[in-house]
């Protein structure tokens, strides 16, 4: 599933990883603050290893986020191809940033799928959501950089075995 | 762009599927199966460091809590005695009365998972699948009332939709007056919304909503929740109220799941649909709601068992749920 890019065996493990993550039980005041976990790590992969840069990937991944956690089928699959469609087609520019402009991008990127799943709450009849729910772009964006460097080592040590 | 679009539809058609219940249904139930593992896999450490707890919690503590819990056993015991009774002397009136029997409900514990799913999907997994032979359409409770129905079934657990579930609607009766209406999920944990009363209806704040037992799926008379706000907006043709659920939808650990005898035996009981069991209480509580002037017009009876066919407790998934919305707008175009 890695296409022509890097990642092979690490990246599904960082893939379940982000799955854990996304269904690990929170206190109920940190449950709205989840960051979108799935998003930071194909994120990563696209834009640092170069996989996962089918919208169809992604999309087979929302479905599978949508089924296990309970959303509507095709939810999370519509945010994660939309998210992915932008980031491809700022990649060029996206790669090269500076690691803060870089993140106000993912920041930007979360917001807006942010939108597109109040959007689909809201045409399924759902409340406004607590504002609390506004934070989780900023506590993914806190997460990123530390998440970026621990994957960066694992995969220049995964490198190194290999040669 | 072309294969952004064609993604974009693929996932708008499937949300409109699943949305609309049916389609898709055995889809998910499938691929519900096949992701089962990994929820159980997700669930193991919390479920270790839980007991773990368990195992290391101070003796005084747990003495204490031991005797707490022998007192309420014994009160709990002294008051089934009392209901016993009358349940026993309930029997004899309903045989002199040539009513039908209430079914009796048996019940399983189950308790939650320890996993979060996306909170706007109102759902929650409990720990009871269909190895534990848990089905479809079940009534779930807690100690305080009403929780949900089971919605999919896996092996080895099962998704509870909640009450708050926008999607949710299930038939009450206001335990004062006797009135029927459906309670709507609103999306939120602690409401729920009754969005099709009667202008002159007799409601109160504080009234208590149970389940009628209309539909077949809720046994009659449990407690479902306390009315807080009634408003009587001028110029529409129904009044709102908003009442919020004695259960704590988003707290509740441990729950009871009630099954009305097998749903097989259900329908060779019911013939086409029809709920004999109820029928007693419907005609009961005709009388006393006659100065209810939608009660006086004939099409709403047609509704009402519009409404009792299409919530067939044997029919799979989310039927009533869907079904159940048409049926107070269409005696509300008769008014």
């Amino acid at each position: 599933m890695s296409g022509h890019g890097q990642g092979g065996g690490l990246m599904v493990i960082t893939l379940v990883l982000g799955f854990f993550l996304t269904l690990m039980p929170l206190p109920g005041v940190l449950e709205p603050m989840r960051p979108f976990w799935l998003a930071l790590i194909v994120i990563y992969w696209n834009l640092e290893a170069g996989s996962l840069r089918h919208l169809g990937q992604v999309f087979l991944i929302g479905l599978l986020l949508d089924i296990t956690t309970g959303t509507l089928l095709g939810q999370h699959a519509l945010s994660l191809v939309i998210m992915m469609f932008l980031l491809e087609r700022f990649r060029a520019r996206l790669r090269f940033f500076p690691p803060w402009q870089q993140a106000a991008a993912i920041f930007a990127l979360l917001v807006n799928d942010r939108v597109i799943q109040l959007w689909i709450f809201g045409l399924t009849g759902n409340d406004w959501p607590h504002w609390t729910w506004w934070l989780a772009p900023a506590v993914a964006v806190l997460v990123w950089p530390w998440m970026f460097l621990l994957f960066d080592r694992l995969r220049r040590r995964q490198r190194l075995q290999r040669s | 762009m072309a294969r952004l679009m064609f993604y974009v539809l693929l996932a708008m058609v499937l949300m409109t599927l699943d949305f609309r219940g049916r389609y898709v249904e055995n889809f998910h139930a499938l691929a519900g199966l096949a992701v089962e593992p990994f929820l159980l896999a997700v669930e193991a450490p919390f479920a270790l460091a839980a007991r773990l707890q368990e195992n290391f919690s101070d003796r005084n503590v747990l003495l204490a809590e031991r005797d707490e819990l022998e007192q309420l056993l014994r009160e709990s015991r002294a008051r089934l005695l009392l209901m016993q009774e009358l349940g026993r002397e309930n029997a004899e009136l309903r045989e002199l009365l040539e009513a039908s029997r209430v079914v009796d409900a048996e019940y399983q514990t189950a308790e939650l998972r320890s996993i979060d799913l996306n909170p706007y999907s109102h759902r929650v997994v409990i720990n009871r699948g269909s190895s534990h032979g848990v089905l479809t359409g079940q009534p779930v409770i807690d100690a305080a009332g009403v929780v949900g129905q089971v919605d999919r079934v896996l092996l080895y657990s099962a998704t509870v939709i909640l009450l708050s579930d926008p999607d949710h609607a299930m038939p009450v009766s206001v335990e004062r007056t006797r009135v029927r209406t459906i309670a709507y999920g609103s999306g939120r944990t602690d409401e729920l919304g009754l969005t099709d009363l009667p202008m002159n209806v007799d409601l109160e704040v504080g009234d208590v909503l149970m389940t009628s037992g209309l539909g077949g799926r809720f046994p009659a008379g449990l407690p479902v929740a306390e009315v807080t706000a009634i408003e009587r907006p001028t110029g529409e043709a129904f009044a709102h109220a908003r009442a919020r659920p004695f259960a704590s939808l988003d707290g509740a650990r441990h729950l009871l799941i009630l099954s009305l005898g097998s749903p097989d035996e259900h329908r060779a009981a019911e013939g086409d649909g029809v709920e004999p069991v109820e029928a007693g209480t419907e005609t009961e509580a005709r009388p006393e709601a006659t100065e209810n002037p939608a009660d006086e017009n004939p099409s709403d009876d047609d509704a009402a068992s519009q409404g009792l066919s299409n919530a067939n407790p044997v029919d799979p998934s989310r039927n009533e749920i869907d079904e159940a919305r048409p049926q107070p707008t269409g005696s509300g175009e008769v008014i």
